[in-house]
């Protein structure tokens, strides 16, 4: 495959960048948002994917709106009209022959691509509106913050500072950060992205909505961290042939986030059929492993035992017959082909971690992931937020785990739900439970349920547990090895005739004492 | 629906194409007619199929409004058999390569099957 050739089209004496991609029946040209860049947008997992996506069906026009990326700047103290900016969509169509395309406005393409299809009906095969809003004051913000935006922006420009307005769900990640600051770079100067912001601020398209028919489809995430979801109520209500289709997330851009799943619904509404599912995709199970609060250890000794560490993981791993998948920032990945595995290996993890002085934290969820390169989808996104849920000593896992888990021996306790921005229902959690194997089958049928009959160090232990401290934790807290614990944890289940940990630390709670249980 | 309809032959489809009329395209297909296309994005074993005749107009008519030049050559008719390659051109430059099979019944297409390559 020949590289993406870029072309440029001429709209008035300006040039505005475009590249053409796919070779579907029917054109769509992608209308992006505030800054863009046509040849970073590639190197971006999600915005690859999407366009990946997009052109599997159709013929995909992409486009810098001028001012951005790799098409002409904008004079700063004449700003273009929006009417003007609409025009390079049509000069782009010319260029590429393109007689009549369904249009993708993102964001603040969005009113640019209503404003296309008002004026050019002739032309709007389709309106896609991902994020959009007919009034930048009303649903983006009001001009008072529009203007700290822009003082910030000029002064902080291109090192990434404006993420957290629109991807928060991505700040800690630091491969991503890194490329939103080239993003901010290639894209635009300060100059730029300050005329840019004035130019979107302009935005007003309320009257044109009645006029457009195309058919249209609305797609809004529902905790949107830049433009509120009323936005895209409100053009449903003045779109004429409008559908809203609401789903869960709160990052704006549209290549982030659950991309494929924006991705369905466009496909779906302008092929008429709903995407194939892909065949290369896999299920498997995730382990994201990281070290617990290393803020506390300083720099040489952080760097030292996470290297260490890091040579532990890959040995259990493989030992686990998993797969490594990648480390980002501290998140260690790993894959197995089953929940058991991931979750022993995780276990072994965990207690690694003891033997060389940290603490681990663990996540594991099961779910599809594509099946050749490095897990990026959904999967691996909830695990890796289960893994920075995790406290200390902690294998947090999914409800699914131990369900698919059954007859592995293993244990799990509930642990309650978590709801996450990527799923519309809360996900179901467990703990991995390592002692359980020390509990006698039968238990003798004692009496003395009361907490007197255990001793200073086991209630010690007890209240830690109640505290949903890990034997990991207890051992390190009390200065005991995990085996030490574990040996206690089963004498006190044994005292007190209790099933499991979670119910000594419930019993705990019952009989506090002014000095604990 | 047309009541008076042209006879489709290869000089026929030749005029529709190269003059890029995706109606009287159209016009050609019987009501529960089958094209299926196979190209990179639908391999053989997945062929794009697209059954009747609302929604053969629209594919015309997608592909009628690309500003881009088409050329059919070597029809050759067979009975009910059709063939014929076009070769197109977006004012870009880059090129596509199809080759189609029609089967006719009552002298409409009844099934069509599309062969094509792009230039990448």
């Amino acid at each position: 495959m020949r590289p993406i050739e870029t072309r440029y089209a001429l709209s008035g004496d300006v040039r505005i960048a475009y590249q053409v991609v796919g070779q579907g029946s029917f054109d769509l040209v992608f209308v992006p948002g505030f800054i863009s860049n046509l040849d970073l947008h590639w190197e971006d997992e999600g915005y690859s994917r999407l366009l990946k996506r997009l052109s599997a069906f159709s013929r995909l026009i992409l486009f810098d709106k001028r001012g951005t990326g790799l098409s002409d700047r904008v004079d700063a103290h004449h700003l273009p009209s929006l009417e003007t900016r609409m025009d390079d969509v049509r000069a782009v169509m010319d260029a590429a022959g393109s007689g009549r395309a369904a249009l993708l406005g993102a964001s603040e393409g969005a009113p640019m691509a209503m404003l296309f299809a008002a004026t050019y009906p002739e032309r709007t095969r389709a309106l896609a509106l991902y994020g959009g809003y007919a009034h930048f004051h009303k649903w983006v913000m009001p001009p008072e913050r529009l203007e700290a935006f822009i003082e910030a922006a000029e002064t902080a420009w291109g090192t990434g500072a404006t993420l957290p307005n629109f991807a928060p769900g991505r700040v800690d990640d630091a491969h991503f950060a890194q490329w939103w600051a080239r993003f901010e770079r290639l894209s635009a100067s300060p100059t730029a992205a300050a005329a840019l912001a004035r130019m979107n601020a302009e935005i007003d398209v309320r009257d044109v909505l009645p006029a457009i028919s195309a058919p249209t489809l609305l797609i809004h995430r529902r905790n949107d961290a830049r433009v509120d979801p009323d936005a895209s109520r409100y053009l449903a209500r003045k779109i004429p042939n409008a559908k809203l289709v609401e789903v869960p997330g709160r990052d704006h851009p549209i290549w982030t986030g659950d991309v494929d799943r924006v991705a369905d619904v466009i496909e779906e509404f302008l092929t008429g059929e709903r995407a194939v599912t892909e065949v290369d995709r896999v299920l498997a199970a995730l382990l994201v492993t990281r070290i617990y609060d290393t803020a506390r250890m300083g720099d040489r000794m952080w760097s030292e035992r996470s290297q260490r560490f890091q040579e532990i993981w890959r040995q259990q791993v493989g030992r686990h017959g998993g797969r490594l998948a990648g480390t980002q920032g501290e998140m260690m990945m790993s894959r197995f082909d089953g929940p058991a595995r991931a979750i022993r290996c995780a276990a072994a993890l965990r207690e690694a971690a003891q033997g060389i002085g940290v603490a681990s934290a663990q996540g594991a969820h099961v779910g599809e992931i594509e099946l050749r390169g490095p897990p990026v989808g959904l999967t691996a996104r909830v695990t890796m937020q289960l893994a920075s849920h995790a406290g200390r000593g902690d294998i947090l896992a999914s409800r699914l785990i131990a369900d698919l888990a059954v007859g592995s021996g293993l244990h799990f306790a509930d642990a309650g739900r978590i709801t996450l921005d990527d799923l519309d229902e809360p996900l179901a959690l467990v703990q991995a439970m390592s002692e359980q194997h020390l509990e006698p089958d039968c238990r003798a049928r004692t009496r003395t349920t009361e907490p007197a009959v255990l001793t200073a160090r086991e209630s010690e232990v007890v209240s830690l547990i109640a505290d949903g401290k890990s034997n990991a934790a207890i051992a390190a807290e009390l200065r005991l090895s995990e085996h030490t614990v574990k040996r206690h944890v089963a004498n006190i289940l044994l005292k007190l005739d209790l099933p499991s940990r979670a119910a000594a630390a419930a019993f705990s709670v019952r009989h506090t004492g002014p000095d604990g249980p | 629906m047309l009541t008076k309809t042209q006879a489709v032959d290869g000089a026929a489809i030749k005029k529709a194409i190269e003059g890029r009329d995706g109606k009287l395209l159209s016009s050609f297909y019987a009501d529960d007619a089958l094209v299926r296309v196979i190209d990179r994005n639908n391999p053989p074993s997945k062929p794009r199929e697209i059954r009747g005749r609302a929604a053969i107009s629209t594919f015309w008519d997608d592909i009628c409004s690309r500003a881009m030049t088409h050329k059919v050559d070597t029809t050759i008719a067979d009975g009910d058999s059709l063939a014929f390659t076009q070769a197109c051109a977006y004012p870009d430059g880059t090129k596509v390569f199809a080759a189609a099979m029609l089967e006719l019944k009552n002298g409409r297409i009844a099934r069509q099957t599309v062969v094509q390559a792009w230039d990448e």
